[in-house]
């Protein structure tokens, strides 16, 4: 742990309460936790037990009742909803577990969108969306619409959205929980590339599969931590070679860099 | 901090205003016949104003008119225009007229005394519906320019049961414009046609008088069709110069106050005072059309606001998402009013060019036209814009107080 580079999130006691009264009860209780720059974090648990409350608040979607919320080294809980919002729109990436892309606007068009509430010009925007696409080879499928494309290609689409700002951290809602498990593979393939390019990513899940991807491993019941888990990375993955038919090209190209990354290391 | 991002707005309004065509354009149109009716009512009485203006202008602007009682804009006379105007007995008599003929500066005075009764024709016992007649003296001829096509005005002379008629009164009755030496009959008394007035096609003036339509006769007939006591309505001024104008109303005032025991019973109007509405009834009409449109404007807006409220809610997890990804309640506000008012300005531009349809179509039955100012553009996109506005704020409001979690589970 570097003591130059404060850990890009960092919480002291949070705590979250939902109902009142009798029925008052800690979504969130007392969670600390401190997320270095890189990690690729999976949180796991059963149903109910805060982990979506936890990213939402991690997200600024949402605020706790107590506790520290530090992000990037500073104290955001106190902060007002407008300056919410622009750490929204500079430092946090989104992934949905139902994509959400705008069924209006093209694909270019959605992931372009966190670009517009950073005041970038629309020209500038497209450029830098068609960038991101190219790294996602979905270049072909920058003018279809959302619902010409496959769910997994959805998904990689919103993926390319929360990236396109070039956020501290990408928080991910079971991306995977609405897709088939090839296409989970090329999603999860997606966002493990992402980590090794040194973006950290916090993603919940209830896929005990996919905790082979990451980098650390939370369990959490009934609000608080039951265990955390620094696990190496399983570069021989052996899911990563199943032949994928859908996007034989992408996953080959990806197979390769990461060979290459091995050789180097 | 809030960017504006109004480009962005706009062209995120234009494509969700597209996606959804048609309710789009029922909205537009809810506003659009708001505005129409506001500049269909702006531009014909803009055309009213502007022709007794040009009128009063035309005249000199040396001329002050006499009215009795005081006149008076309250909406309750407006309701019961019965006990004003020309029903009630006049408060100015036959001594004022003199007394302000008297007065130093005043080149001519004429009183104007409209009676009730059919005109009908000697020879052939027609009587034309919708002609007046009036009794004044032959100073009129001057103050108030009337042009006389054939023979002559009346006189101190000839004032005698003799009459000048308006050309269309003289085609009513007798059947041609050639009309001197007819004879008609009012009341039982015959009058013989000494003169024949141009046409002048201006049924709308400051007389109240369309002199098409009327027989001119003499004070002193007149008098005899009411026991001989003049009922003046109006009394026509007109100074020596323009220069003397104030001078001569300001001496009219204290003179008439002086005849009238120092009560204001009467109006003195002078200038643009002349020109503003001087029939009750137009006006009257005017505000009722008036207030129908502002109605229909308010249901406009609700159109407005209902199918924005619509949209919110069918967009919630857009707004859930945008939200997520960065936009502040400002963006989000300024995202759905931009729509609110793109629809509301097209319903102006529309409502615009329609009422100016409408305006010119209905002028063809009146002797006005509709006026263009750039005023009557900036009322009706103006208000277009206020209504949008108004009624685009709430559920813009709305969209941003919804929270981005309850947004982004809502399925559809």
């Amino acid at each position: 742990m570097s003591k130059k580079n404060p850990p890009v999130i960092e919480l002291r006691g949070l705590t979250k309460r939902y109902g009142i009264g009798d029925a008052e009860h800690n979504a969130l209780d007392e969670i600390d936790l401190t997320i270095e720059k890189g990690e690729f974090i999976t949180i796991m648990g059963p149903s109910g037990c805060g982990k979506t409350t936890l990213l939402n608040i991690l997200g600024l979607l949402d605020r706790s009742d107590d506790g520290e919320y530090l992000l990037d080294g500073k104290s955001v809980e106190t902060l007002s909803n407008a300056r919410h919002a622009r750490i929204r729109s500079q430092q946090i990436g989104i992934v949905f577990q139902s994509f959400n892309l705008i069924n209006r606007l093209n694909v270019i068009e959605n992931v372009a969108l966190p670009l517009t509430y950073k005041g970038i010009f629309r020209t500038k925007r497209l450029m830098m969306a068609s960038e991101i696409l190219k790294s996602f080879h979905l270049s072909e499928r920058e003018y279809y619409m959302p619902w010409q494309l496959s769910g997994g290609q959805m998904q990689r689409v919103a993926i390319a959205r929360a990236l396109v700002n070039n956020p501290s951290i990408i928080l991910a809602d079971e991306p995977t929980g609405n897709l088939d498990s090839k296409s989970s593979h090329i999603v999860m393939e997606e966002l493990s590339d992402l980590h090794k390019r040194g973006n950290t990513i916090v993603m919940v899940t209830h896929n005990p599969n996919l905790t082979t991807y990451a980098s650390r491993v939370i369990h959490m019941l009934d609000g608080k931590i039951a265990s955390d888990t620094k696990t190496p990375i399983i570069e021989a993955n052996p899911i990563v070679k199943i032949p994928l038919n859908a996007d034989k090209s992408s996953s080959k190209k990806h197979s390769k860099s990461r060979k290459k990354k091995q050789a180097k290391k | 901090m809030t960017t504006p991002l109004l480009f962005e707005h706009i062209q995120n309004a234009y494509h969700s205003l597209r996606s959804t065509k048609l309710r789009t354009l029922l909205t537009i149109l809810g506003v659009a016949i708001g505005v129409g009716s506001i500049t269909t009512i702006l531009a014909l009485s803009g055309g009213v104003t502007k022709l007794v203006t040009s009128q009063v202008d035309n005249l000199g602007g040396n001329i002050a008119v006499i009215r009795p009682g005081v006149v008076s804009k309250n909406l309750n006379d407006l309701a019961n225009p019965a006990t004003a105007g020309m029903f009630t007995t006049s408060t100015l008599s036959e001594d004022d007229l003199s007394d302000i003929e008297d007065i130093d500066g005043v080149e001519a005075a004429a009183p104007l005394m409209v009676l009730n009764g059919s005109i009908k024709a000697t020879m052939s016992g027609t009587k034309p519906a919708n002609s007046t007649i009036v009794a004044t003296t032959p100073a009129l001829e001057q103050i108030a320019h009337l042009p006389v096509r054939d023979g002559q005005f009346i006189d101190s002379v000839t004032n005698q049961n003799t009459a000048v008629v308006g050309s269309q009164l003289s085609v009513d009755l007798f059947g041609t414009n050639q009309s001197i030496g007819q004879t008609f009959t009012f009341r039982g008394q015959v009058f013989t046609v000494i003169g024949v007035l141009k046409h002048m096609n201006n049924p709308i003036n400051y007389n109240n008088v369309d002199f098409d339509h009327t027989a001119i006769i003499s004070l002193e007939s007149g008098k005899g069709f009411n026991q001989g006591i003049a009922q003046i309505q109006q009394i026509n001024v007109s100074a020596v110069s323009v220069s003397k104008l104030p001078k001569v109303i300001r001496a009219s005032q204290k003179q008439l106050l002086a005849n009238h025991q120092q009560e204001m019973d009467f109006t003195i109007l002078s200038g643009k005072e002349i020109a503003e509405p001087t029939s009750k009834f137009f006006l009257a009409v005017t505000l009722v059309m008036t207030v129908i449109a502002a109605i229909s404007l308010v249901v406009g807006g609700i159109g407005i606001m209902n199918i924005m409220l619509v949209g919110v809610a069918e967009r919630t997890r857009e707004i859930g998402l945008r939200k997520a990804v960065g936009a502040s309640n400002g963006n989000i506000i300024w995202q759905f009013l931009t729509e609110a008012l793109i629809m509301s300005f097209l319903g102006g531009v529309i409502g615009y060019l329609g009422g100016y349809a409408a305006a010119f179509l209905i002028s063809t039955a009146l002797p006005f036209s509709p006026i263009i100012t750039w005023q009557i553009a900036a009322v009706a996109l103006g208000i277009a814009v206020i209504v949008g506005g108004i009624f685009g704020l709430y559920p813009a409001i709305r969209a941003a107080q919804k929270d981005p979690i309850e947004s982004l589970r809502q399925y559809h």
